[in-house]
C-alpha cells in the first residue's frame, strides 16, 4: 500500500493537507455521481478509487476524526446479511449508521463509505461506521479503521486463487487482532475450531457467539467440510453435532481441544420446513434469554442473526429491540431474494464458494416440486479465475429435481459439464452465454405461476438484476 | 448421457489416496470424471478410500488417485506416506495407473523442501525433487502431450503453486509448457510421467476438461486387468466446449504470475 505517505503529513502544511483531503473527497463524489448517471459499476468502488489516489490517507483522516463507533465484520460467509442485521439493531436502537455497500468491500468499496458519507471536508456526523471487509483486505484496512469492534463470521474455503491457502488467510487474521488495543471488543464464532482460536494472545477482550442446541444440525460435518482436523495435534475432530459445513460442537480426542464457553449461545432452534420461513431460536446472553424469530430462512441466517447481536452488545447498543429491528430484516440483494416477474416468481441467489452454494440447494430442495434453474457464472477480478470449486459442489443431491437448465456467463461450459458430470441429462442443459437471452430462455421454460431459481457469481447476480430493473421487477440496489 | 451400455463386465479398481486430507482444489471432479465415464461405457468402477494410517497393498489397484492439499496436510500426508512407500512404487513398477496432482504430485518425488520449513519427505516413485519458491504460479495452462495411443493431444488447466520440481534423468514431463509455467517455470516442461505413473500441477480439476486424458487413464486401467482393450467412443462435445474455452484463456492469459490480477476491471 502506498499509505506509508503519514509520515510526510508532519512536513506537510496542514492547509495543504486539508486541501488535498478536500480535492480527494469531491473527485471521489463526483466520480460516484457520474457512475450513477452512466450505471457503470452501481458507483461502489469508483468514488474510493478516485479519493485514494489523490490522497492516500482519505480514509484514515475521515475515519480517524470520527467520534462513531467502528465495526468491522469479516469471515468468508455472511458478511452482508450480519452487517445489515447489525445496522438494523443500531438503527432501532436510534443509531445512525454509514456502511460500504453490497460487495464493495476491497479498499476503495471501504473508502467510498468515508466518501459518500462524509461532508467535503472529510467530516462524517454517523453514529456507527460498520464495515463488511474481504479476509484478504482486513490486514490493509485494519490499521486505516481502528475499529473498536471486529466481527468474525467463519473461515471458509474461499476463491484460493484470490486469498491463497486457508492458513495464510488465517495467519493474517490473527496478526490483525494481536494489532488491536485492549479498548476493542473481538467477537468470535466459537463453533468454528479455527475462528474460535483466533486472538489467543490479542490484548483486545474475546467474546465468542456460537450454537449449542441438539435441535437442529447431523452428527457429522458435509463431505465438502474444510477443517475437520485438530488445529493443535492435527488428529481428526469427534463431532457431538455438525451446523454448517465444519461448523459444530467439535472435540480433539487426543490434546482435548475444543470450543470455549459461549457468551453468547443458541440453546434452542426451530427451522421452518419449507426451507422459506422464519427459524426461531432461544439465545443466552450475558444480558438474559431471549426468544427470537428470525425472518430469513437457513442456519446460515441463525449465525448472522447472533452475529450482529453480539456485534450490537459489543458496540454498547441496548438490545430491547432487537426482535423489531430483525423483523425489517428482508433477503439481503441476492440472497434468495423472491422476485416478481410477470405471472412467474424468481428467486435469485448470489453464491461464490461450495458452502453457499450447498446452502442455496439445501434451502431449494425443501420448495415443493420439480425445478428450472439458472446458473450464471463469469471469470472477473472479483469472481476469480479458478473455478474448480463447482465440482465441491453437491449437485448430485439435486438433479432427480431438476427440469431444466439454462448455464449462463463467460463459464457457461463450465456449469454444462460440472451437470453433465452430476447425470444431468445432457438434454435439458441449454447453454446461452448472453444474460438477457438467458434469462429469458430459462423465464421461457416456467409455465405461468411457477418459479425461477437462479444461482449466479457475483458480476453475472449483478448483471442479470440490472436488466431485473430495467424491466421494473426489482428496485436499483443502492436505493435499498 | 446418462444411458447406460450394455454391461461390459469389467471393472476397474481404484484407489483413492487421503480423500479428506488431500482433497483442497476440488480434485475430485478427477474422480467423478473417471467413474461416469466408466458407467456411460457400461464399465464398473470399485473405489477405495485410503486413509492415514492405512497400509494396503497397492498392487491390487489398478488406478491410484493422489490430489493436492495444503501445506499443512501436506506435512501429516508426507509422514504418513512413508508407510506406504515400498508399496505404492511396487504397484508403479507394475504398470498400475497413478495420477497425482499438485502435492500429490510433489509427494510422490524424493522430497519437497517448503521455502521455509523442514524438507518433507517423498515416496521416489518419480526421480525428481520439489523447492518451495517465493512467488506463485497462478494461471491458466496449456501443455502439448504425445502418447502412443492419443498422438500428439492439448492438455488445459489451471496451475496454483509456488513449488518448482525439477525431473531427474529417469522421469519424463507430462508435456512441453504452450502457456503457464510448468514445473518450475524455466525448463518448459510440465508434469512427470513413469511407466503408467502420472503427475502434474494442472488443476481445475484436470480430468474433467481433458477427457482424452481420462479416458487414456481408464484405457490403461483396463489393460492393466484384462490386456489390450478398445473403449467405446462418447458424445464430448460438452467436454470438448470447455476444453476449448479453457485453452483459449490460457493463450490470453499466457506470460502472466497471476491470472485474477491480470483481470482487467472490464472483462
Ligand atoms: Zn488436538
Amino acid at each position: 500500500m502506498q499509505t506509508d505517505n503519514s509520515n510526510n503529513d508532519s512536513t506537510t502544511p496542514s492547509g495543504l493537507r486539508k486541501a488535498r483531503l478536500a480535492f480527494a473527497i469531491s473527485a471521489g463524489k463526483l466520480a460516484g455521481a457520474s457512475g450513477r448517471l452512466f450505471h457503470i459499476g452501481g458507483g461502489t468502488s469508483l468514488p474510493g478509487m478516485i479519493a485514494r489516489r489523490i490522497d492516500p490517507n482519505v480514509l484514515k483522516s475521515v475515519v480517524g476524526g470520527s467520534k462513531a463507533k467502528k465495526i468491522v465484520i469479516t469471515g468468508s460467509n455472511g458478511k452482508t446479511t450480519t452487517a445489515r442485521m447489525t445496522a438494523a439493531i443500531a438503527d432501532a436502537a436510534g443509531r445512525s449508521v454509514s456502511q460500504n455497500r453490497t460487495g464493495s468491500n476491497l479498499l476503495q468499496g471501504i473508502t467510498s463509505v468515508a466518501v459518500n458519507f462524509s461532508d467535503f471536508f472529510g467530516r462524517m456526523e454517523s453514529d456507527v461506521l460498520l464495515f463488511e471487509i474481504d479476509e484478504a483486505t482486513i490486514p490493509l484496512a485494519v490499521p486505516e479503521i481502528q475499529p473498536d469492534v471486529v466481527v468474525i463470521t467463519n473461515i471458509f474455503r474461499d476463491q484460493l486463487d484470490r486469498y491463497g491457502e486457508l492458513y495464510a488467510v488465517a495467519r493474517a487474521l490473527d496478526e490483525m487482532l494481536e494489532s488491536l488495543p485492549e479498548t476493542a471488543t473481538i467477537l468470535l464464532n466459537g463453533n468454528d475450531p479455527q475462528v474460535a482460536n483466533f486472538g489467543r494472545n490479542a490484548k483486545a477482550k474475546r467474546i465468542f457467539f456460537g450454537l449449542e442446541t441438539k435441535d437442529i444440525g447431523t452428527p457429522v460435518p458435509e463431505q465438502s467440510a474444510d477443517i475437520i482436523r485438530c488445529i493443535h495435534c492435527n488428529s481428526d475432530f469427534t463431532y457431538e453435532v455438525a451446523y454448517l459445513s465444519h461448523l459444530g460442537l467439535y472435540r480433539c480426542p487426543e490434546c482435548g481441544y475444543t470450543l470455549p464457553d459461549l457468551d453468547l449461545a443458541v440453546t434452542g432452534a426451530t427451522l421452518a420446513e419449507n426451507g422459506e420461513g422464519p427459524s426461531k431460536i432461544t439465545l443466552r446472553t450475558p444480558e438474559g434469554e431471549m426468544n427470537l424469530e428470525i425472518p430469513l430462512p437457513g442456519i446460515h441466517n441463525i449465525y448472522n442473526a447472533v452475529a450482529a447481536i453480539g456485534a450490537a452488545m459489543a458496540a454498547g447498543f441496548p438490545l430491547d429491540s432487537v426482535q423489531t429491528a430483525l423483523s425489517n430484516i428482508r433477503t439481503a440483494f441476492g440472497r434468495m431474494e423472491k422476485i416478481q416477474a410477470g405471472d412467474k416468481t424468481i428467486y435469485l441467489s448470489f453464491v461464490k464458494n461450495p458452502t453457499s452454494f450447498n446452502l442455496m440447494l439445501r434451502l431449494i430442495a425443501q420448495h415443493p416440486g420439480k425445478k428450472h434453474l439458472l446458473l450464471a457464472m463469469s471469470h472477473t477480478v472479483v469472481d476469480g479465475q479458478d473455478f474448480a470449486w463447482l465440482w465441491d459442489v453437491e449437485f448430485e443431491d439435486l438433479v432427480s429435481d431438476i427440469l431444466d437448465a439454462v448455464c449462463s456467463g463467460n463459464k457457461t461450459e463450465e456449469l454444462a459439464m460440472r451437470l453433465k458430470y452430476a447425470e444431468v441429462s445432457t438434454d435439458k442443459i441449454s447453454l446461452i452465454e448472453d444474460r438477457e437471452a438467458a434469462l429469458d430462455a430459462a423465464l421461457k421454460q416456467v409455465e405461468p405461476g411457477g418459479t425461477l431459481y437462479i444461482m449466479s457469481g457475483y458480476t453475472p447476480t449483478q448483471e442479470l438484476r440490472r436488466i431485473m430493473q430495467k424491466r421494473g421487477w426489482v428496485k436499483h440496489f443502492w436505493e435499498e | 448421457m446418462s444411458e447406460n451400455k450394455t454391461d461390459t463386465g469389467m471393472v476397474i479398481k481404484i484407489g483413492h489416496l487421503y480423500p479428506t486430507l488431500m482433497s483442497v482444489a476440488a480434485d475430485r471432479g478427477n474422480l467423478f470424471s473417471i467413474e461416469r465415464r466408466c458407467k456411460w461405457r457400461g464399465i464398473a468402477t470399485e473405489v477405495e478410500p485410503i486413509f492415514v494410517k492405512q497400509t494396503p497393498d497397492f498392487t491390487k489397484y489398478d488406478l491410484i488417485l493422489f490430489h493436492g492439499g495444503a501445506d499443512r496436510e501436506m506435512e501429516i500426508a508426507s509422514r504418513d506416506i512413508q508407510h506406504k512407500a515400498s508399496s505404492l512404487r511396487e504397484a508403479a513398477e507394475s504398470n498400475t495407473v497413478f495420477l497425482s496432482v499438485c502435492a500429490g504430485y510433489q509427494l510422490l518425488g524424493h522430497y519437497y523442501k517448503p521455502f521455509n520449513g523442514p524438507e518433507l519427505k517423498g515416496v521416489g516413485l518419480f526421480d525428481m525433487y520439489t523447492e518451495g519458491g517465493s512467488t506463485r504460479f497462478m494461471t491458466h495452462m496449456a501443455l502439448e502431450c504425445k502418447f502412443e495411443e492419443t498422438g500428439t493431444k492439448i492438455l488445459v488447466g489451471y496451475e496454483n503453486h509456488s513449488g518448482r520440481t525439477y525431473l531427474g534423468p529417469k522421469a519424463q514431463p507430462l508435456g512441453k509448457v504452450l502457456a503457464g509455467w510448468g514445473n518450475n517455470g524455466k525448463d518448459g516442461v510440465e508434469g512427470a510421467r513413469y511407466k503408467n505413473a502420472f503427475g502434474t500441477y494442472t488443476h481445475g480439476p484436470v480430468l474433467p476438461k481433458n477427457p482424452w486424458l481420462t479416458d487414456l487413464l481408464i484405457q490403461r486401467s483396463l489393460e492393466h486387468r484384462y490386456g489390450k482393450v478398445k473403449l467405446l467412443p462418447l458424445d464430448d462435445s460438452t467436454e470438448n466446449a470447455a476444453h476449448a474455452a479453457a485453452l483459449k484463456l490460457a493463450m490470453e492469459f499466457k506470460g502472466t504470475m497471476s491470472a485474477i490480477e491480470a483481470t482487467s476491471w472490464k472483462r
